[in-house]
């Protein structure tokens, strides 16, 4: 229930305004490691492997380190963020407040998105400079960060609920969200796997975000984009819906 | 009523604070005194009864309830990316509120606490009277119409506590509800017209405070003696 707009805009701002305080923890990290990506990696080794997806392999590289870092910055956001807030205390402003469970949630997950845009418009703006390659279907570079940012937001506020101490939120992303982004085609395209690891990409939620992405750089895609899509959207929806449910019931944030 | 598991930390506390009335809800630890608070603003849920601000019913209205609220928390709670200034504007906008109006009243009442100089610091920057002071501050920023106030003169000294009550007659004066918790039983015999004591989840008594204090029996000697196990 949208009964409170400008609470909701609130809260967005209070998290755009956190972003940029804490801008070389968030912002910074990201795009020196897409550098380090691209020179070591695209640049120096990639000059040793052959055109992938009719680009060459540092211009094959980018989309996928994009979506590696707006997973990351959409989980690190949202999670830290609101585990912060209970562990401060300072949740109770947003829970005293005439906000709904619908408008907490939305806020904390537009904050991370415009977040995402920011890295993910950095790193593009440095594809285009150092390698020369930009999208080429804007709809889909746009329309996949943004569902791929609203899914691992809503992971991480669900995380950020559940930990119990700031380690518990590092479970997801060094147990399963690291690993499977790094095999999910980040340095690889499908059609560089052996056929048995092929079908295995497909238990890989991730496989399908970068799939889809890649394919508003190069025009190709392992998937019908359409699919990819679909499954995206379908993670986003449970996830959402999960946390939806936590907030409202007060789970871990009212006694 | 609240319960957790087994254990009642609330039962059955049924009491009704009038309009413009300053009230003093007082027990020893443990009694159940911020758990009703926390019932009140929305922070716990109750396991039975029913809670309502000026005729809404938390739970079912519980954006007009919350709307008509103000809570200075016992713990301060302030958001550590923000400024003084913005630690008020932003709470106004949770609430809805923005605009020209509200960045004024935001500097009026940082001028009215002494916290002007100090605006565009953090809040880890400033000493604890004066976060006291912001944290009352920020519970009138969307001119609520109940304040709650969960031991607002802790840990404060003597100077501020008596300027803190200046303020808080002040409010009253102008029309403010005001509901009262505190260890310091000088303080609600100075401020409350009415107190409620609570133990062990339950009240104890109701009475206007000089009903209380009659018979020259001193506010303490009735809280002993209605409180010791």
């Amino acid at each position: 229930m949208l009964g409170n707009p400008f609470g909701l805009w609130t809260l967005v701002k209070r998290e755009m305004i956190r972003s940029l305080k804490i801008i070389n923890q968030v912002i910074w990290p990201p795009i020196i490691t897409t550098l380090l990506y691209v020179f070591v990696f695209g640049l120096a080794l990639g000059s040793r492997i052959p055109n992938v997806q009719g680009v060459s392999y540092a211009q094959f590289l980018i989309p996928g380190l994009i979506m590696l870092q707006v997973i990351d910055s959409s989980y690190g956001e949202c999670s830290s963020s609101l585990f912060q807030g209970r562990f401060m205390n300072s949740i109770q402003e947003l829970l005293i407040a005439p906000m709904s469970a619908l408008e907490i949630v939305a806020g904390y997950v537009l904050g991370s998105l415009a977040r995402s845009f920011l890295i993910a418009g950095l790193i593009t703006g440095l594809g285009i400079v150092l390698v020369h390659i930009a999208p080429s279907d804007w709809p889909l570079y746009v329309s996949v960060i943004a569902m791929v940012s609203v899914l691992f937001s809503a992971l991480g506020l669900i995380f950020g609920l559940v930990a119990d101490k700031f380690d518990h939120i590092a479970i997801l992303t060094t147990f399963i969200i690291t690993p499977l982004t790094f095999v999910g085609g980040v340095f690889t395209s499908a059609t560089m796997l052996p056929p048995a690891l092929r079908s295995l990409e497909l238990f890989n939620p991730i496989f399908y975000t970068i799939d889809a992405f890649r394919r508003s750089y190069t025009g190709e895609s392992y998937l019908d984009p359409a699919f990819s899509l679909g499954m995206i959207a379908l993670l986003a929806a449970i996830a959402l819906a999960t946390i939806l449910r936590m907030t409202a019931i007060g789970y871990k944030l009212r006694t | 009523m609240k319960r957790y598991g087994s254990f009642t930390a609330v039962d059955g506390i049924s009491l009704r604070v009038r309009v413009g009335e300053f009230f003093g809800f007082l027990g020893p630890n443990g009694a159940g005194k911020t758990t009703s608070i926390n019932a009140i603003v929305g922070l716990a849920r109750t396991s039975g009864g029913a809670i309502r601000i000026f005729g809404h019913d938390n739970r079912t209205q519980w954006r007009q309830a919350r709307r008509l609220i103000g809570l200075s928390p016992q713990e301060y709670n302030f958001d550590r990316y923000l400024s003084l200034r913005d630690v008020l504007i932003f709470a106004a906008g949770y609430y809805g509120l923005h605009g020209k109006a509200i960045a004024e009243r935001a500097d009026m009442l940082l001028e009215r606490f002494g916290l002007s100089a100090h605006a565009h610091l953090e809040y880890t920057k400033i000493s604890g009277g004066q976060k006291r002071r912001l944290s009352l501050a920020r519970a009138l920023i969307h001119q609520p119409s109940l304040l709650i106030l969960d031991e607002p003169t802790a840990g404060v000294d003597v100077e501020l506590r008596l300027e803190l009550w200046e303020w808080l007659r002040k409010l009253n004066a102008d029309g403010l509800t005001v509901f009262l918790t505190t260890h310091y039983l000088e303080e609600a015999e100075q401020l409350c017209r009415r107190i409620a004591i609570v133990r062990d989840g339950r009240i104890v008594t109701e009475k206007p405070t000089e009903e209380l204090v009659a018979d020259g029996a001193s506010l303490q000697d009735v809280f002993l003696e209605l409180t010791r196990s």
